[in-house]
């Protein structure tokens, strides 16, 4: 399968001239996301996710670097007939109606009508905007409506590649749950989803494949699947002897692990070993292994680790 | 047929601005005020409405042109408005072009509008339509023209406090075109210099003020259509090298 998105080293470094200090907000990135998948993006806030989705669709200039999509260069404005993009937190002409701004964005695509019209009404539909609201003022807008304007919008020219930023976040849990099947059904189109968000249940749900980006800098890439197998197991200890140097014993093996109350330990791990060097020290000392249950990892557990672990606190 | 529709849009977003209805009332009001002003100076009742309306139609025109164009930008990036627009298959120049066919279609809203109440007050004292009233009125547009070619350019990096005066010191400086002129005479060559770089680089708004000729008939236009025509051409190209200017500007700009 083709690559959709191909970026080779793209590196974006603002120079802040009042503290003569070079920032680095996404730094040698080399990813690539295939035709017709759903491809999570992630990271906490500045991490350069939308950055990176803004150097793509051509906003701002990379340092360094190149990407292609659809197998031509970003910036490419041939290309652009191909992509849609839904920025986070948009803010769109209120004193337009939301009809008039899906037949404003359709002119800017040179559709002409009556193929606009139908095109419009099609987006407004699968977006589930009620009818009622169409002709109304956007400024009379929830923010649920607003975000189904922002994904009608984004789908007007039936685009191969969108980059949506957050298009679920903030949305009541009946909207939420829509929106966010109206993007999992995008891939049954055949289309390519490059999604930003912070919805990590939701990316575990509709994704492909993630990859994890922090302080502009990618920590890892890979299918979900892959990324949460393991099984972890927690481990729930105790002892009298905690308060007397065992705690921080565990703790320099498990850094992690955490005391609850003076004779209660607690800790995550998917690695035997390190269980059973904990088991050992727990039990010279006196004391007794209350429990070890088996866990299924989550997303927001891989994605928590990686960032920790990057940040030097695991 | 896109900087079309991004004018189009531009003009419904332009329009709901009320700060630029105050000022069209304004001018308006004070044209239609020409006839009473007149009385209180009866000998000079045609000179004090063909003044008052053509400074009205300037005045409320400066500022209906700065208000509405120094904002097009600025208010596109901060609501984040232009990355649903520039993520499109829309060149920046495109953008450029029609954000300022937007503004200057208000402005030309709004001087027509002006001029058509100017005229007719005209009408109502003359009983006649002096041709030379209906120039003021379409210099007054091309002076707007290139006004607001120049607030959009400085659009593509000023804030929008820093173009309103960098644009209303340029119109100011560019209305005094006969003291740049005698500047470029002067003996200090420092001050001859600064006087001619003054004179020949901005925009020279002095050419578009007929309006001393008019209300001093001594003072005569040899040949009206030459100076209409080569004022004309003036503010047309001197718009497009300041359009240029912008696209080359707005093309590098992180948005």
């Amino acid at each position: 399968m083709a690559a959709a998105i191909s970026i080779d080293g793209l590196t974006k470094k603002y120079i802040d001239v009042w503290q003569k200090m070079e920032v680095t907000a996404v730094n040698n990135l080399h990813l690539q996301v295939e035709e017709g998948e759903i491809f999570g993006f992630l990271g906490r806030n500045g991490a350069g996710k939308t950055t990176t989705i803004k150097m793509l669709l051509g906003l701002i200039f990379p340092t360094a670097g190149d990407a292609t999509l659809l197998g031509k260069p970003m910036g490419d404005n041939n290309v652009k007939q191909d992509l849609a993009y839904l920025p986070e937190e948009t803010y769109f002409y209120d004193s337009m109606t939301g009809w008039d701004l899906m037949d404003y964005y359709g002119r800017l695509f040179r559709i002409p009508e009556p193929e606009r019209s139908r095109r419009v009404k099609i987006c407004l539909e699968k977006v589930q905007l009620q009818p009622e609201a169409w002709k109304r003022n956007i400024r009379g807008y929830s923010k649920g409506m607003r975000q189904r304007i922002g994904i009608a919008q984004a789908l007007i020219n039936d685009p191969k590649l969108l980059f949506l930023d957050e298009p679920t976040s903030g949305l009541d849990p009946i909207a939420h749950s829509e929106l966010r099947d109206i993007v999992a059904s995008l891939k049954d189109e055949g289309k390519t989803v490059f999604l930003s968000s912070h919805q990590l249940a939701d990316v575990e749900l509709i994704c492909s494949r993630v990859a994890i980006i922090h302080r502009g800098k990618l920590l890892t890439t890979g299918t979900i699947r892959d990324l949460i197998s393991g099984e972890r197991k927690e481990v729930t200890v105790t002892s009298q002897a905690l308060q007397n140097g065992l705690y921080e014993k565990i703790h320099s093996i498990v850094p992690g692990a955490q005391r609850q109350g003076n004779e209660l330990v607690r800790f995550l791990s998917d690695d035997d070993d390190t269980i059973s060097a904990v088991i050992d020290i727990v039990r010279g000392a006196k004391g007794k292994v209350l429990s070890i249950v088996p866990q299924k990892r989550t997303l927001e557990d891989v994605f928590v680790e990686t960032v920790r672990k990057e940040e030097g606190e695991l | 047929m896109i900087p079309f529709a991004i004018a189009q849009q531009t003009v419904r977003e332009a329009l709901r601005r009320r700060v630029m209805w105050i000022f069209l009332v304004s001018g308006v009001f004070l044209i239609a005020m020409g006839p009473v002003f007149g009385f209180l100076s009866p000998k000079d009742s045609q000179t004090v409405l063909r003044s008052l309306g053509l400074a009205a139609i300037l005045l409320a025109g400066l500022f209906i042109t700065i208000v509405t164009c120094i904002y097009l930008l600025p208010v596109e990036i901060e609501r984040r408005t232009i990355y649903t627009v520039l993520s499109k298959p829309v060149q920046r120049y495109q953008f450029i072009l029609g954000k300022f066919m937007g503004g200057f279609a208000v402005v030309f809203i709004n001087i027509v509008a002006m001029g058509i109440v100017f005229l007719a007050m005209l009408w109502l004292q003359e009983k006649r339509l002096p041709p030379e009233m209906f120039i003021g009125v379409v210099m007054t547009f091309f002076q707007m023209l290139l006004l607001a070619a120049l607030t959009i350019f400085f659009s593509t990096f000023a804030t929008p406090v820093v173009n309103f005066f960098l644009s209303f010191g340029i119109f100011l400086v560019g209305n005094m075109s006969s003291v740049t002129d005698s500047l470029t005479s002067n003996n200090n060559p420092l001050v001859s210099n600064a006087g001619k770089v003054i004179h020949y680089l901005l925009p020279n708004f002095g050419n578009f003020n007929i309006q001393n000729s008019i209300i001093h008939p001594t003072i005569e236009i040899k040949n009206p259509n030459v100076f209409l025509f080569q004022n004309m051409i003036y503010a047309i190209v001197y718009s497009l090298v300041l359009l240029t200017l912008a696209v080359l500007i707005f093309d590098r700009r992180e948005v």
